[in-house]
Protein backbone atom coordinates (compact mmCIF):
# COMPACT_ATOMS: atom_id res chain seq x y z
CA UNK A 1 0.00 0.00 0.00
CA UNK A 2 2.84 2.66 -0.95
CA UNK A 3 0.63 4.25 -3.81
CA UNK A 4 -1.02 5.98 -0.90
CA UNK A 5 2.29 8.10 0.48
CA UNK A 6 5.20 8.79 -2.29
CA UNK A 7 7.15 11.55 -0.56
CA UNK A 8 10.11 10.39 -2.64
CA UNK A 9 8.63 11.64 -5.92
CA UNK A 10 7.57 15.01 -4.70
CA UNK A 11 10.83 15.60 -2.74
CA UNK A 12 12.41 14.78 -6.14
CA UNK A 13 10.49 17.40 -7.68
CA UNK A 14 11.31 19.95 -4.57
CA UNK A 15 14.31 19.50 -4.54
CA UNK A 16 14.75 19.96 -8.09
CA UNK A 17 12.72 22.95 -8.41
CA UNK A 18 15.04 25.48 -7.28
CA UNK A 19 18.10 24.20 -9.69
CA UNK A 20 15.54 24.08 -13.06
CA UNK A 21 14.21 27.44 -12.39
CA UNK A 22 17.79 28.84 -12.95
CA UNK A 23 17.50 27.64 -16.34
CA UNK A 24 13.76 28.69 -16.60
CA UNK A 25 12.92 31.11 -19.32
CA UNK A 26 9.53 32.04 -16.84
CA UNK A 27 9.91 35.52 -15.86
CA UNK A 28 7.31 34.77 -13.05
CA UNK A 29 9.41 33.99 -9.56
CA UNK A 30 9.06 35.30 -6.49
CA UNK A 31 12.16 37.24 -5.27
CA UNK A 32 11.60 35.57 -1.75
CA UNK A 33 11.49 31.93 -3.55
CA UNK A 34 14.90 32.62 -4.95
CA UNK A 35 17.66 30.92 -3.63
CA UNK A 36 20.69 32.74 -3.47
CA UNK A 37 23.01 32.13 -6.46
CA UNK A 38 25.23 34.38 -8.70
CA UNK A 39 22.83 35.88 -11.52
CA UNK A 40 25.57 34.95 -14.43
CA UNK A 41 25.22 31.32 -14.27
CA UNK A 42 21.44 31.21 -16.10
CA UNK A 43 23.06 33.20 -18.83
CA UNK A 44 25.91 30.79 -19.01
CA UNK A 45 23.99 27.53 -19.73
CA UNK A 46 24.01 27.40 -23.75
CA UNK A 47 21.13 26.84 -25.90
CA UNK A 48 22.60 22.71 -26.67
CA UNK A 49 22.36 22.36 -22.95
CA UNK A 50 18.70 23.25 -22.78
CA UNK A 51 17.56 21.17 -25.44
CA UNK A 52 19.73 18.13 -23.98
CA UNK A 53 17.21 18.38 -21.47
CA UNK A 54 14.57 16.32 -23.78
CA UNK A 55 17.00 13.89 -24.55
CA UNK A 56 16.48 10.73 -22.06
CA UNK A 57 19.88 8.91 -23.28
CA UNK A 58 23.33 9.73 -25.42
CA UNK A 59 23.39 9.93 -28.89
CA UNK A 60 25.48 7.96 -30.40
CA UNK A 61 25.24 7.58 -34.71
CA UNK A 62 26.88 4.27 -35.02
CA UNK A 63 26.71 4.57 -39.01
CA UNK A 64 24.50 7.48 -39.83
CA UNK A 65 21.20 6.57 -41.54
CA UNK A 66 22.25 9.67 -44.83
CA UNK A 67 20.16 12.25 -45.84
CA UNK A 68 16.56 11.49 -46.58
CA UNK A 69 14.07 13.79 -47.81
CA UNK A 70 9.68 13.69 -47.68
CA UNK A 71 7.80 13.29 -50.84
CA UNK A 72 4.60 15.18 -50.74
CA UNK A 73 3.17 15.39 -46.96
CA UNK A 74 3.72 13.21 -43.99
CA UNK A 75 0.64 12.05 -44.78
CA UNK A 76 1.19 10.18 -47.96
CA UNK A 77 2.15 6.59 -48.29
CA UNK A 78 5.45 6.29 -49.58
CA UNK A 79 5.97 5.60 -53.17
CA UNK A 80 6.40 2.04 -54.12
CA UNK A 81 8.84 1.83 -57.64
CA UNK A 82 7.11 0.29 -60.63
CA UNK A 83 8.10 -3.24 -61.16
CA UNK A 84 10.03 -4.23 -64.37
CA UNK A 85 10.38 -7.77 -64.83
CA UNK A 86 14.04 -7.29 -66.84
CA UNK A 87 15.41 -5.90 -63.63
CA UNK A 88 13.39 -7.98 -61.30
CA UNK A 89 12.78 -11.96 -62.58
CA UNK A 90 14.63 -12.24 -65.30
CA UNK A 91 17.26 -10.93 -63.96
CA UNK A 92 17.14 -13.37 -61.07
CA UNK A 93 16.49 -16.30 -63.57
CA UNK A 94 19.48 -14.95 -65.45
CA UNK A 95 21.93 -14.82 -62.70
CA UNK A 96 20.87 -17.87 -61.31
CA UNK A 97 21.28 -19.78 -64.69
CA UNK A 98 24.83 -17.72 -64.77
CA UNK A 99 26.14 -19.15 -61.46
CA UNK A 100 24.55 -22.23 -62.07
CA UNK A 101 27.17 -22.40 -65.26
CA UNK A 102 30.09 -21.82 -63.53
CA UNK A 103 30.05 -24.87 -61.71
CA UNK A 104 31.01 -27.34 -64.36
CA UNK A 105 33.17 -23.99 -66.00
CA UNK A 106 35.10 -24.05 -62.81
CA UNK A 107 35.36 -27.47 -62.53
CA UNK A 108 36.60 -27.95 -65.74
CA UNK A 109 40.16 -26.80 -65.50
CA UNK A 110 41.04 -28.72 -62.86
CA UNK A 111 39.46 -32.27 -65.22
CA UNK A 112 40.68 -31.49 -68.62
CA UNK A 113 43.38 -29.40 -68.06
CA UNK A 114 44.69 -25.35 -68.71
CA UNK A 115 45.72 -25.71 -72.05
CA UNK A 116 41.88 -24.62 -73.94
CA UNK A 117 41.58 -21.06 -74.86
CA UNK A 118 37.77 -21.54 -75.39
CA UNK A 119 36.90 -22.90 -72.38
CA UNK A 120 39.13 -20.49 -70.46
CA UNK A 121 38.03 -17.59 -72.24
CA UNK A 122 33.98 -18.86 -71.67
CA UNK A 123 35.17 -19.09 -67.69
CA UNK A 124 36.67 -15.33 -67.62
CA UNK A 125 33.37 -13.96 -69.49
CA UNK A 126 30.80 -15.92 -67.07
CA UNK A 127 33.58 -15.04 -64.53
CA UNK A 128 32.79 -10.98 -65.14
CA UNK A 129 29.55 -11.28 -65.55
CA UNK A 130 28.83 -12.94 -62.41
CA UNK A 131 31.13 -10.66 -60.79
CA UNK A 132 29.27 -7.53 -61.90
CA UNK A 133 25.99 -8.69 -61.14
CA UNK A 134 27.38 -9.70 -57.84
CA UNK A 135 28.77 -5.92 -57.50
CA UNK A 136 25.71 -4.48 -58.84
CA UNK A 137 23.19 -6.49 -55.62
CA UNK A 138 25.93 -4.47 -53.35
CA UNK A 139 25.52 -1.22 -55.26
CA UNK A 140 21.55 -1.61 -55.07
CA UNK A 141 21.78 -2.47 -51.81
CA UNK A 142 23.89 -0.22 -50.02
CA UNK A 143 23.73 3.19 -52.06
CA UNK A 144 19.47 4.07 -52.24
CA UNK A 145 18.33 5.84 -54.48
CA UNK A 146 16.41 7.92 -53.07
CA UNK A 147 18.61 9.07 -50.42
CA UNK A 148 21.78 8.78 -52.20
CA UNK A 149 20.69 9.90 -55.94
CA UNK A 150 24.32 11.30 -57.42
CA UNK A 151 26.31 8.47 -55.42
CA UNK A 152 24.10 5.49 -56.72
CA UNK A 153 24.55 7.13 -60.28
CA UNK A 154 28.15 7.50 -60.03
CA UNK A 155 28.76 4.21 -58.67
CA UNK A 156 26.80 1.96 -61.48
CA UNK A 157 28.01 3.82 -64.29
CA UNK A 158 31.41 3.94 -62.01
CA UNK A 159 31.08 -0.53 -62.31
CA UNK A 160 29.92 -0.71 -65.68
CA UNK A 161 32.70 1.18 -66.72
CA UNK A 162 35.50 -1.31 -64.90
CA UNK A 163 33.43 -4.08 -66.38
CA UNK A 164 34.23 -2.89 -69.53
CA UNK A 165 37.47 -2.02 -68.79
CA UNK A 166 38.33 -5.81 -67.47
CA UNK A 167 36.90 -7.43 -70.07
CA UNK A 168 39.36 -5.57 -72.47
CA UNK A 169 42.39 -6.35 -70.05
CA UNK A 170 41.03 -10.06 -69.49
CA UNK A 171 40.89 -10.19 -73.68
CA UNK A 172 44.59 -9.06 -73.69
CA UNK A 173 45.31 -11.14 -71.27
CA UNK A 174 44.39 -13.96 -72.64
CA UNK A 175 45.20 -13.08 -76.13
CA UNK A 176 48.78 -12.16 -75.56
CA UNK A 177 49.97 -14.12 -72.72
CA UNK A 178 48.31 -17.58 -71.52
CA UNK A 179 45.10 -17.33 -70.38
CA UNK A 180 43.79 -16.79 -66.83
CA UNK A 181 43.32 -20.95 -65.92
CA UNK A 182 47.01 -21.69 -67.12
CA UNK A 183 48.42 -18.68 -65.28
CA UNK A 184 47.11 -19.22 -61.94
CA UNK A 185 48.24 -22.78 -62.27
CA UNK A 186 51.83 -21.28 -63.02
CA UNK A 187 51.62 -19.28 -59.98
CA UNK A 188 50.39 -21.44 -57.69
CA UNK A 189 52.92 -24.06 -58.28
CA UNK A 190 55.55 -21.94 -58.79
CA UNK B 1 -7.06 -0.28 3.80
CA UNK B 2 -10.04 1.85 5.29
CA UNK B 3 -7.71 3.62 7.63
CA UNK B 4 -5.71 4.32 5.15
CA UNK B 5 -8.35 5.53 2.70
CA UNK B 6 -9.06 7.40 5.55
CA UNK B 7 -6.20 8.96 6.49
CA UNK B 8 -5.77 9.82 2.33
CA UNK B 9 -9.16 11.66 2.35
CA UNK B 10 -7.67 13.88 5.49
CA UNK B 11 -4.69 14.66 4.33
CA UNK B 12 -5.72 15.44 0.74
CA UNK B 13 -8.84 17.75 2.51
CA UNK B 14 -5.75 19.90 5.13
CA UNK B 15 -3.87 20.07 1.94
CA UNK B 16 -6.85 21.83 -0.12
CA UNK B 17 -7.12 24.29 2.88
CA UNK B 18 -2.85 25.04 3.11
CA UNK B 19 -1.44 24.01 0.08
CA UNK B 20 1.85 25.88 0.58
CA UNK B 21 2.27 24.32 3.94
CA UNK B 22 5.59 22.29 3.28
CA UNK B 23 4.75 19.31 5.41
CA UNK B 24 1.57 19.46 2.90
CA UNK B 25 3.27 19.46 0.49
CA UNK B 26 4.72 16.09 1.18
CA UNK B 27 1.25 15.10 1.29
CA UNK B 28 -0.53 17.24 -1.24
CA UNK B 29 -3.54 16.81 -3.39
CA UNK B 30 -2.51 16.52 -7.66
CA UNK B 31 -4.54 20.51 -7.50
CA UNK B 32 -2.31 21.21 -4.74
CA UNK B 33 0.59 20.29 -6.84
CA UNK B 34 -0.26 21.56 -9.98
CA UNK B 35 -1.40 25.28 -8.60
CA UNK B 36 2.04 25.06 -7.07
CA UNK B 37 4.34 27.29 -8.72
CA UNK B 38 7.19 25.72 -6.34
CA UNK B 39 6.34 21.97 -7.48
CA UNK B 40 5.56 22.34 -10.87
CA UNK B 41 8.10 20.62 -13.66
CA UNK B 42 9.70 23.22 -15.45
CA UNK B 43 11.46 22.65 -18.93
CA UNK B 44 14.15 24.71 -19.47
CA UNK B 45 13.39 25.38 -23.19
CA UNK B 46 10.87 27.63 -24.47
CA UNK B 47 8.44 27.27 -27.01
CA UNK B 48 6.84 29.56 -29.67
CA UNK B 49 4.14 30.13 -31.90
CA UNK B 50 4.65 29.08 -36.03
CA UNK B 51 2.61 28.74 -38.85
CA UNK B 52 1.91 25.05 -40.04
CA UNK B 53 4.22 25.21 -43.29
CA UNK B 54 7.51 26.52 -40.94
CA UNK B 55 6.57 23.57 -38.68
CA UNK B 56 6.60 20.93 -41.66
CA UNK B 57 9.62 22.38 -42.64
CA UNK B 58 11.13 21.89 -39.07
CA UNK B 59 9.89 18.31 -39.15
CA UNK B 60 11.27 17.30 -42.12
CA UNK B 61 14.80 18.43 -40.94
CA UNK B 62 13.94 16.63 -37.56
CA UNK B 63 13.64 13.12 -39.18
CA UNK B 64 17.16 13.71 -40.60
CA UNK B 65 18.33 13.58 -37.02
CA UNK B 66 16.22 10.38 -36.28
CA UNK B 67 18.08 8.22 -34.17
CA UNK B 68 19.24 5.23 -35.67
CA UNK B 69 18.04 1.61 -33.91
CA UNK B 70 20.86 -0.88 -33.23
CA UNK B 71 21.69 -3.74 -35.29
CA UNK B 72 25.07 -5.07 -35.63
CA UNK B 73 25.71 -4.32 -31.58
CA UNK B 74 22.69 -5.85 -30.11
CA UNK B 75 21.98 -8.83 -32.52
CA UNK B 76 23.36 -12.67 -31.80
CA UNK B 77 25.82 -13.38 -34.76
CA UNK B 78 23.64 -16.59 -36.56
CA UNK B 79 24.63 -18.57 -39.22
CA UNK B 80 22.39 -17.28 -41.46
CA UNK B 81 23.29 -14.01 -40.79
CA UNK B 82 27.62 -14.28 -40.56
CA UNK B 83 26.79 -17.33 -43.75
CA UNK B 84 25.23 -14.99 -45.75
CA UNK B 85 27.55 -11.95 -45.17
CA UNK B 86 30.97 -14.14 -45.35
CA UNK B 87 29.69 -15.22 -48.82
CA UNK B 88 28.95 -11.96 -50.18
CA UNK B 89 32.47 -10.53 -48.67
CA UNK B 90 34.26 -13.14 -49.77
CA UNK B 91 32.81 -12.82 -53.51
CA UNK B 92 33.69 -8.79 -52.98
CA UNK B 93 37.27 -9.43 -52.26
CA UNK B 94 37.72 -12.13 -54.94
CA UNK B 95 35.70 -10.01 -57.90
CA UNK B 96 37.76 -7.21 -56.09
CA UNK B 97 41.40 -8.57 -57.01
CA UNK B 98 39.40 -10.11 -60.04
CA UNK B 99 38.82 -6.38 -61.59
CA UNK B 100 41.93 -5.08 -60.36
CA UNK B 101 44.17 -7.30 -61.79
CA UNK B 102 42.22 -6.97 -64.91
CA UNK B 103 42.95 -3.12 -64.98
CA UNK B 104 45.84 -3.37 -64.14
CA UNK B 105 47.49 -5.77 -66.38
CA UNK B 106 45.87 -2.75 -69.03
CA UNK B 107 47.49 -0.10 -67.29
CA UNK B 108 50.94 -2.33 -66.92
CA UNK B 109 52.70 -0.91 -70.29
CA UNK B 110 51.77 2.45 -69.27
CA UNK B 111 53.20 2.27 -65.64
CA UNK B 112 56.37 0.32 -66.14
CA UNK B 113 54.77 -3.22 -64.07
CA UNK B 114 55.87 -6.29 -65.27
CA UNK B 115 52.36 -8.58 -64.90
CA UNK B 116 52.63 -11.54 -67.19
CA UNK B 117 52.15 -14.49 -65.64
CA UNK B 118 56.03 -15.61 -66.56
CA UNK B 119 56.87 -12.48 -64.43
CA UNK B 120 53.96 -13.15 -61.40
CA UNK B 121 55.35 -16.74 -61.00
CA UNK B 122 58.91 -15.93 -60.79
CA UNK B 123 57.94 -13.95 -58.10
CA UNK B 124 55.47 -15.82 -56.01
CA UNK B 125 57.97 -18.75 -56.49
CA UNK B 126 61.39 -16.71 -54.98
CA UNK B 127 59.41 -16.28 -51.68
CA UNK B 128 60.20 -19.07 -48.72
CA UNK B 129 57.62 -22.12 -49.16
CA UNK B 130 55.89 -21.14 -45.28
CA UNK B 131 54.80 -17.80 -46.93
CA UNK B 132 53.96 -19.29 -50.34
CA UNK B 133 51.87 -22.16 -48.37
CA UNK B 134 49.95 -19.18 -46.24
CA UNK B 135 49.61 -16.79 -48.92
CA UNK B 136 47.85 -19.95 -51.00
CA UNK B 137 45.41 -20.93 -47.83
CA UNK B 138 44.62 -17.30 -47.34
CA UNK B 139 43.62 -17.33 -50.62
CA UNK B 140 41.67 -20.31 -51.65
CA UNK B 141 39.60 -20.18 -48.49
CA UNK B 142 37.19 -17.52 -50.15
CA UNK B 143 37.35 -19.01 -53.57
CA UNK B 144 35.88 -22.42 -51.91
CA UNK B 145 33.74 -20.86 -49.39
CA UNK B 146 32.03 -18.37 -52.23
CA UNK B 147 31.95 -21.59 -54.45
CA UNK B 148 30.52 -23.86 -51.52
CA UNK B 149 28.09 -21.43 -49.86
CA UNK B 150 26.90 -20.70 -53.81
CA UNK B 151 25.87 -24.22 -54.17
CA UNK B 152 23.92 -23.91 -51.10
CA UNK B 153 22.37 -20.88 -52.23
CA UNK B 154 21.47 -22.72 -55.62
CA UNK B 155 20.04 -25.85 -53.68
CA UNK B 156 18.19 -22.77 -51.78
CA UNK B 157 16.69 -21.66 -54.66
CA UNK B 158 15.81 -25.13 -55.52
CA UNK B 159 13.40 -24.75 -52.76
CA UNK B 160 15.06 -27.59 -50.84
CA UNK B 161 16.65 -28.16 -47.67
CA UNK B 162 15.08 -24.46 -46.03
CA UNK B 163 14.16 -26.25 -42.24
CA UNK B 164 16.52 -24.51 -39.61
CA UNK B 165 17.95 -27.49 -38.74
CA UNK B 166 18.98 -28.44 -42.40
CA UNK B 167 20.56 -24.55 -42.82
CA UNK B 168 22.73 -25.11 -39.64
CA UNK B 169 23.98 -28.48 -40.54
CA UNK B 170 25.17 -26.98 -44.18
CA UNK B 171 26.33 -24.18 -42.72
CA UNK B 172 28.32 -25.61 -40.60
CA UNK B 173 29.21 -28.40 -43.07
CA UNK B 174 30.34 -25.36 -45.40
CA UNK B 175 32.94 -23.91 -43.29
CA UNK B 176 34.84 -27.15 -42.68
CA UNK B 177 34.50 -28.66 -46.10
CA UNK B 178 35.61 -25.16 -47.77
CA UNK B 179 38.42 -25.45 -44.88
CA UNK B 180 39.60 -28.36 -45.60
CA UNK B 181 39.40 -28.04 -50.05
CA UNK B 182 41.65 -24.73 -49.12
CA UNK B 183 43.92 -26.50 -47.58
CA UNK B 184 44.31 -29.36 -49.42
CA UNK B 185 44.63 -26.38 -52.32
CA UNK B 186 47.64 -25.04 -50.73
CA UNK B 187 49.85 -27.89 -49.72
CA UNK B 188 48.89 -30.44 -52.73
CA UNK B 189 48.67 -28.30 -55.33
Amino acid sequence: MASIVRPSLLRQACSAAPTARMLSTRASINASQRIAQPSFVRSAVPTPMKAAAFHASAKRAILPPGPQHVEGTANDPVPVPPAEPTHGSYHWTFERILAAGLIPLTVAPFAAGTQHPVLDATLCASLLIHSHIGFDSMVIDYIPKKRFPKSRALFTWGLRAGTVVVAIGLYEFETNDVGLTEAIKRVWTA
Amino acid sequence: MLAQTITQQSLRRMAIQRPLAMPMAKFASPAAIATNSQLMQTRPVATRNIKPEEGYKILVEQRKNRPVAPHLTIYKPQMTSIGSGLTRITGAVLSGGFYIFGAAYLAAPLVGWHLESASLAAAFGSLPVIAKVLIKSVAAFPFTYHCINGVRHLIWDMGKSFTNRQIQIGGWAAFGLSGISAVYLALAW
